[in-house]
């Protein structure tokens, strides 16, 4: 009897004892391999539900490692939502929905490379999802290349819909033109008539900065100042010390851990007193809540969804949404955040994607132009498929307009102040399709 | 003359946090000869532990206790079961070993604490007027705090046994082992406060902007710069290095946007490495 079970002669052959030999990793791969095997041999459940029927294959990116995991992994559980909803209620057109995720590591350069997996490897029939914006807008021409509808869940760079716009692409929430149009008013008119954009800088910030510069200037007020901050800076307290003059209110455009890092700066360098603070909605999403605690009271921001049953979200499709949203949400998150916004427009892009094929009678890529065709100037109207609200997906450019939601933070909870109505805020198409 | 005032002390600040990951990581580097890529998610999992025992306990000291010795304990079978068999390979194995760690680290810490970013309080409140700012007391708490730890280290490595043992290890192992010192224990020992080091750097770091799984991606990059500027393995080097390249980015900030400021500690690598590849901060090899 030896004093080690390592050194037990069963044991002699399996465990690693400082050599690895070809047999031990031939026989260590192979049992992986059969594991694996197994595994993937288990039908999806629902293979079981629809028979022999050719399923759809929808492909979703999502960043769910790299800077932009953690919205990731909370737009993917939108999607998930769905397709789960669509495979429960018999499919579309009989037929059911096979998801296919791929992770693109918040990197632009892997999203392309996944995408063109996605569509000549997994041969996907249509794509739903997006993040980053940059990687959104490295991707699109690949789906326009293999011609397949590419739904954004949430991509918000302004020219994916204007300068870059594609035939195959559609984006069924709003954009910053149509926020900064929204929310400008209230701006200048409640908060104060100068203001200093801060901002993340890469595509989406500075297309968004834009569009705010733009529309607080058409109402009467002034952009003083701006300041770019690198995506994935830890420390934002040497670019937020450098923010002062004579202003009346500070914007901030940040999404994810970055928006924490500057609601932090901007609080702990006392900025929140002498200034007004508002900005995109995805500052004070509700993932960040619990880390941000006081240091956001009192913000004003734009949303196109609030996690909120209050008026006008008080329906019974919101309501059922939002308690299946916090079931999902737990599941990947042990705190159990209330639904975002990423989960809200992932969820309806890929209802979309539902109707669309529903009402074309698409059946494969081959009909991506019916497809195409039922999805221009498409009108939904608020229920269990889209509970944010009315949607319309413009013709012109494939821009969709929803209301939005002015709303502040009150003892670390979204408090809706303005509903602006979609017709408030549309702005002419910019967008000329190739 | 405010915004120099300013800029100096963010970049003290900054220095002295960042001095905290690179000692670590210079000490790895100093008696391994292993480039430890997983070093920021050592500090961001630290956070994240610093974090949990902050919500059960609401003791900040305490998280930050537990929090270094979790981590070390982790680092300790990190070293045992990762790189001790891979000490005296090529060193680019044991550069994708450490990838292959941090990926798996930052994995976990999603699965584990979910995509919502943790909050860790800060434990000196108040602030002072500074210009035209209100300026925390905790982030000048945190740079003494920082200073305290790294001499603490210093004295232990200078004059305490086991210190001795270190740097005899990282002069000459074989020597080292030769006098009876047991090599392959300072090895692990030496990666057990590293990763200490990382993880109090992280709850330390955390009340400045939250804790999320990628926190620990901008210290890794900024420490490998000072790491090479201050000369590989030279603890000293990497404190001085971490401090001169942080207030040069603070000071570039006054001429160029920070963004661009950033540049500056790059200008510095390339510099440093065309014309003085063993550090600023070493003594001219003879």
């Amino acid at each position: 009897m030896t004093g080690r079970w390592q050194d037990e002669s069963w044991a002699r052959s399996m465990w690693w004892s400082g050599k690895t030999t070809r047999r031990k990793f031939l026989a260590l791969s192979s049992t992986a391999a059969s594991a694996l095997g197994t595994a993937m041999l288990v039908p999806a459940p629902w293979r079981e539900a629809f028979g022999q029927a050719r399923p759809y294959k929808i492909g979703t990116l999502q960043p769910l490692s790299g800077t932009a995991a953690a919205g990731g992994k909370t737009a993917l559980v939108g999607v998930q939502m769905a397709v789960e909803r669509a495979n429960a209620t018999g499919g579309i057109n009989g037929r059911p929905v096979e998801l296919i995720v791929a992770d693109y590591e918040s990197k632009p350069d892997v999203g392309r490379r996944k995408a063109e997996k996605l569509v000549v490897e997994d041969k996907i029939d249509a794509h739903v999802g997006g993040y980053l914006s940059n990687v959104c807008l490295a991707c699109m021409p690949v789906y326009e290349e293999h011609r397949l509808v590419n739904m954004v869940g949430v991509c918000l760079d302004t020219t994916i819909t204007t300068s870059k716009c594609s035939r195959y692409t559609f984006r069924p929430f709003d954009y910053a033109p149509a926020q900064a149009v929204a929310v400008s008013p209230y701006l200048v008119g409640k908060m104060g008539k100068k203001w200093h954009i801060a901002y993340l800088d890469y595509a989406w910030g500075q297309s968004t900065r834009d569009a705010y510069i733009e529309q607080i200037k058409k109402n009467g007020g002034d952009v003083v100042g701006t300041t770019g901050i690198p995506l994935g800076t830890a420390d934002m307290a040497p670019f937020v010390s450098r923010i002062s003059g004579s202003f009346d209110g500070l914007f901030g455009i940040f999404f994810g851990a970055n928006a924490v890092s500057f609601t932090s700066a901007v609080f702990d360098l006392g900025l929140t007193k002498k200034y007004r603070y508002a900005g995109d909605g995805a500052i004070a999403e509700s993932t960040h809540l619990p880390a941000l605690g006081q240091k956001i009271e009192g913000f004003i921001g734009i949303n196109r969804y609030v996690p909120v049953l209050d008026p006008p979200l008080n329906t019974p499709h919101h309501r059922k949404f939002f308690d299946q949203a916090v079931a999902a949400l737990k599941k990947i998150d042990p705190s159990g955040p209330l639904p975002d916004r990423y989960v809200q427009s992932n969820f309806e892009a890929t209802n979309f994607l539902k109707l669309g094929i529903k009402k074309s009678g698409f059946r494969g890529r081959e009909d991506t132009m019916k497809l195409i065709e039922a999805l221009e100037g498409m009108e939904v109207k608020e229920g269990d498929d889209f509970p944010q609200g009315d949607k319309m997906l413009r013709k012109e450019d494939h821009q969709a307009f929803i209301r939005e939601f002015i709303f502040t933070i009150q003892g670390n909870k979204h408090k809706i102040v303005e509903v602006i109505p979609r017709e408030q805020t549309i702005v002419p198409p910019a967008c000329k399709f190739v | 003359m405010a915004q120099i005032i300013i800029q100096t002390i963010n970049g003290l600040v900054n220095g002295m946090v960042l001095a905290m990951v690179a000692s670590g990581l210079t000490l790895i580097f100093g008696i391994m000869d292993i480039v430890n890529f997983a070093h920021g998610d050592l500090l961001m999992l630290g956070a994240f532990v610093g974090a949990t025992v902050l919500t059960v306990t609401g003791n900040f000291w305490l998280a930050l206790l537990a929090a270094a010795i979790v981590i070390a304990a982790l680092g300790v079978l990190l070293q045992v079961t990762t790189l001790r068999p891979l000490i005296g390979r090529d060193p680019l194995t044991t550069i994708l070993a450490t990838f292959g760690v941090s990926l798996v680290l930052q994995k976990y810490a999603l699965w584990q604490w979910g995509p919502s970013v943790r909050q860790i309080s800060e434990p000196v409140p108040g602030h002072f007027t500074l210009f035209y700012l209100e300026y925390p007391w905790y982030r000048v708490a945190t740079a003494l705090l920082a200073g305290l730890i790294i001499g603490a280290l210093w004295l232990f490595l200078k004059y305490g046994k086991y210190g001795i043992w270190i740097r005899a290890t990282t002069q000459d192992r074989v020597m080292a082992q030769a006098m009876g010192i047991p090599v392959p224990l300072v090895h692990t020992a030496v990666f057990a406060i590293g990763s200490a080091m990382a993880a109090a750097s992280g709850v330390l770091f955390g009340p400045f902007g939250g804790v999320t799984q990628t926190m620990g991606f901008d210290f890794t990059l900024r420490a490998f710069i000072v790491v090479v500027v201050g000369g590989m393995g030279n603890l000293g080097g990497s404190i001085l290095a971490s401090i001169f390249v942080s207030l040069l980015e603070a000071y570039a900030a006054l001429v160029v946007s920070p963004a661009q400021a950033v540049i500056a500690s790059f200008v510095v690598l390339v510099l440093t490495m065309l014309f003085r590849p063993t550090g600023l901060f070493v003594p001219t090899p003879k």
